[in-house]
């Protein structure tokens, strides 16, 4: 019972991850007929500039604190990473440190944000209604985004903790909890109650679900698309920052190939949801995080495979996804 | 008399292929005007190029003077063109009062009386105000998409075959509200069916190939059965 | 799309005329030459771009003639090359290289099938893409735990030091025949397929899938072909390419050198089939010739990241020049052809 608990609240909290990145993903493959093979890329950029954040401006409040503290540093690339390491018995108090980790998490979803609206304005909307285009582009964005990850912060592992009021372990029912899973859990029910809110009551909302059936007969009401393209597309970006920002203290590292793995989870989710279907990416991304973790644990001979395999096993018996595709492309 | 929108050997194409070639329309004020033609002629493309939907290679497309070739296509309705695409064109995930408020310009208190008109003109909606419009009939989803347009102040509303795929009960009931709208707008109605073209319909044109071909006024079009039988097969 | 050129058609209608005769005469003599005048670096190079041209040529037969974009193809490739290294690391000899041949060819037939079993059944572009990338990508992850056979990340490297392969030859001025060799053999073979009826119905399926199912063709039968024929041409490769780079790494099956294949297809035109050798010139110069002013500037990190570079080009490539080299030059001679007729 003890054992199940925990792997069910890792498995949600794997989801939840999984569904920042594929609801982002969804939406844009739904209504803007976009596929993007750069949202790892983003996921990347998330987990970087997070990661670059926290370190320096942390570095900052301890030595304004403690001037004492002892000062380290890596330099794998352009940018040096300032880290900081704090003597027994010197502690940061909880209000500067949650205002630290929710600066760093701002900044990484801006960023992205930012990204996304370039992406969108230079690139993506040269190629609308052209996919294999699009895949083509958005894949070159994911190659040179990638190695400027490398360039800038060097190719080489980061060390990645949580912030250490999030660090703790709880037991709940015989189970061992970890506090960063349940806060992962709160924040991806929080951002899908967000998104389902903007779906279904404002005006931009309506848009998106008229959109997904046909941007054409949208435009022809006197709606410009196209702005809200750049909008929604900037969006899903900061949504697979958000959780690239999120990601890295979970897995204690940051590292330039976690854009591509968890870009395939993304994919998956979305074949196996239905393409542009936002349900079902939902349902799919709780799905593969509950799978992934009692497979790792029960079946880890196949855990590699496992994800593969449930996507060929979907397509082979019902190509349209689980819950059935919003698009047809 | 002053022409609303006007064409002159108007030509679009979509990819390589040129769909249009050689369009001559004019839509005066308060006119209620048919475009009938064989499937296929380009009565659709027609009203998608006026839309810019399609795109225009030359000739002229005016809207009270004022060129549209290459505007955007939802500048174009905003300059007061009210559009009812083929096949509905409703949005399944929106219920009937979202469709109509995704098509307001504005919500203010002259676009809300036009509302409760337009509800009143197709007491349907009215019913299905809370509905998603996938639990529509065909009819009633024929209904919302020209009640769509009619919540804004247009000058012209173009209507593409309101009668397709509908029950002849159902034709009937869209063929008097058109009647009832046309005395407040100028209508464009692209239409298979002769009976609703000739109830809608005061002058006619034809298009052929991609050419309009003939025009008049609408009677001498049923009396004239060599026509109906050279370009509309019936 | 529908504004492509039909270059198959200029392919195979157009009799070549004698001064193109004449000028591929000249290029092959040259080809045969040239190795007298090489050092041994310019060999490998050359080898490599040979060899890559039928990588390229093989994607090209999918993507350029069906439309359809396969992420996953390195893992034939990729799955040659340790073929290659394995076999060849039993014995060094051709008969070997034979069973090496063999046994991917095995391979390429069972897992495009496989593929094109998943893939096809969704229908679009998009999905086909996104499933592949994640083929391709699981295929890798699985090579890199496999330790035992593959070498995991260090990679594998072949055990006999010189390039040579016994008994057809022991220098690198034979490798470079070798490849040619290959090179010209495999264009002929890959300009059948593509101008035979087979072909003809791939080239219809990209124009217009719709319309050839119409026309009665089980468009997804003519697509697994592909799949299959792309994945034995790219398998093939990848032995060969096991005899001149004698090593293999989870690299040659990573989503890197689908990129590589995507790269030189683009670059040299899709649908064009030759286009790829132009392009896999391009490509292999622009690597080596970034790996040279990279050693020749340790300093500048940047310069330690070709794809950087490359993947830049390639975008820019995508946006400005989608039709590539070849494709350009078909495109021109088109045009020349419409002005004369007027």
């Amino acid at each position: 019972m003890g054992t199940l608990i925990t792997l069910i609240v890792s498995g949600l909290a794997e989801g939840a991850l999984i569904f920042l990145m594929a609801s982002g993903l969804s939406i844009i493959l739904g209504m803007m007929g976009v596929i993007n093979f750069a949202h790892g890329t983003l996921f990347l950029w998330g987990g970087y500039a997070y990661m670059f954040s926290y370190y320096t401006i942390r570095a900052r409040v301890i030595l304004s604190v403690f001037p004492d503290a002892f000062q380290t540093g890596t330099q794998g690339g352009l940018l040096e990473v300032t880290g900081v390491q704090l003597q027994t018995g010197q502690v940061l108090p909880f209000t500067q440190e949650l205002f630290i980790f929710v600066v760093s998490i701002l900044i990484a979803v801006a960023v992205v944000f930012i990204m996304g609206i370039i992406f969108e304005k230079l690139f993506i909307n040269r190629v609308y209604g052209n996919a294999p285009a699009q895949i083509l582009i958005t894949l070159g964005l994911q190659v040179v985004f990638t190695d400027l990850v490398r360039v800038i912060w060097g190719p080489n592992m980061i060390p990645m903790s949580r912030p250490p009021f999030l660090d703790g372990v709880s037991s709940f029912a015989g189970g061992r909890i970890a506090h960063y899973n349940v806060f992962l859990i709160i924040v991806g029910a929080t951002v899908a109650i967000i998104i389902h809110r903007i779906i279904t009551k404002t005006r931009i909302g309506m848009v998106i679900r008229a959109g997904l059936q046909s941007p054409e007969n949208v435009e022809a009401l006197g709606i410009n698309i196209r702005k809200y393209f750049t909008v929604i597309f900037a969006s899903g970006a900061a949504l697979a920052g958000l959780g690239g920002a999120l990601y890295m203290p979970l897995v204690g590292n940051v590292v330039s190939s976690a854009g591509m793995n968890n870009q395939i989870l993304a994919f998956i989710v979305v074949v196996i949801g239905g393409l542009g279907n936002f349900m079902g990416s939902f349902l799919g991304s709780i799905f593969l995080g509950l799978m992934g973790v009692i497979v790792a644990v029960f079946l880890p001979a196949i855990s590699v495979v496992a994800n593969v395999l449930v996507m060929a096993i979907v397509l082979v018996f019902k190509p349209e996804g689980l819950f059935g595709k919003a698009v047809n492309k | 008399m002053k022409s609303l929108l006007k064409t002159e050997n108007l030509v679009s194409y979509i990819g390589p292929y040129t769909i249009l070639q050689g369009v001559d329309i004019e839509v005066g004020h308060g006119e209620a005007v048919v475009i009938l033609g064989r499937n296929g002629a380009g009565k659709t493309t027609f009203l998608r190029t006026v839309m810019g939907l399609v795109h225009t290679r030359s000739g002229i497309l005016e809207l009270d003077g004022q060129n549209l070739a290459g505007m955007p296509t939802y500048a174009i309705q905003k300059l007061g063109i009210g559009y009812v695409p083929e096949n509905y064109g409703t949005f399944d995930l929106l219920t009937v009062e979202e469709n109509l408020r995704l098509a307001m310009w504005k919500e203010d208190a002259e676009t809300m009386e036009r509302r409760d008109y337009v509800l009143d003109l197709f007491p349907d909606l009215k019913v299905a105000y809370k509905k998603y419009s996938k639990t529509l009939s065909g009819g009633q989803r024929q209904m919302l998409s020209i009640a769509r347009p009619l919540v804004n102040n247009n000058k012209i509303l173009l209507i593409d075959e309101p009668s397709k795929g509908l029950a002849p009960v159902i034709i009937e009931r869209v063929a008097l509200a058109l009647r009832e709208i046309k005395k407040h707008t100028t209508v464009l109605l692209v239409e298979q069916n002769f009976a609703l073209a000739c109830a809608v319909g005061e002058r006619f044109y034809i298009i052929n190939e991609g050419k309009t071909v003939e025009n008049g006024v609408m009677e001498d079009l049923i009396k004239d059965k060599n026509l109906q039988a050279k370009y509309l097969g019936i | 799309m529908s504004d492509k050129i039909n270059v198959s058609d200029q392919m195979g209608s157009q009799k070549m005329k004698p001064l193109a005769l004449v000028s591929l005469a000249v290029l092959l003599i040259g080809m045969f030459i040239l190795p007298q005048y090489l050092k041994n670096a310019q060999l490998i190079m050359m080898s490599r771009i040979f060899l890559l041209a039928v990588y390229g040529m093989s994607y090209d037969i999918l993507r350029g003639y069906t439309g359809f974009i396969n992420l996953g193809q390195a893992i034939f490739f990729g799955s040659g090359v340790y073929m290659g290294v394995i076999f060849l690391n039993i014995q060094n000899d051709l008969t070997y290289f034979i069973i090496a041949i063999l046994a991917v060819s095995a391979l390429s037939v069972i897992g495009g099938y496989i593929m094109s079993k998943i893939v096809l059944k969704t229908g679009g572009v998009v999905a086909a893409a996104m499933i592949t990338l994640a083929l391709g990508e699981i295929v890798r992850s699985i090579a890199e735990r496999w330790r035992f056979v593959t070498g995991g990340q260090d990679g594998l490297p072949m055990r006999a030091s010189r390039v040579a392969l016994d008994p057809l030859f022991e220098t690198r001025v034979g490798a470079y025949y070798f490849a040619l060799v290959f090179l010209i053999v495999m264009t002929l073979v890959l300009r059948q397929f593509v101008l035979s009826p087979t072909g003809r119905v791939l080239l219809s399926i990209r124009e217009n899938e719709q319309r050839s199912r119409f026309l009665g063709f089980d468009t997804n039968k003519y697509k697994t072909i592909a799949i299959i024929v792309s994945a034995l041409a790219s398998g093939w490769t990848g032995v060969f390419f096991a005899v001149i780079a004698r090593f293999a790494n989870t690299d040659y099956l990573s989503i890197q050198y689908t990129l590589n294949a995507l790269l030189i297809t683009l670059v040299g035109g899709t649908g064009t089939l030759y286009g790829a050798i132009i392009g896999s010139a391009f490509v292999t110069w622009i690597n080596n010739f970034l790996l040279t002013v990279a050693n020749s500037y340790p300093g500048a990190t940047i310069l330690r990241f070709p794809m950087l570079f490359i993947g830049s080009v390639y975008i820019l490539l995508v946006i400005f020049m989608p039709y590539g080299i070849m494709g350009a030059f078909y495109r021109l001679q088109a045009k020349l052809k419409l002005g004369k007729v007027k």
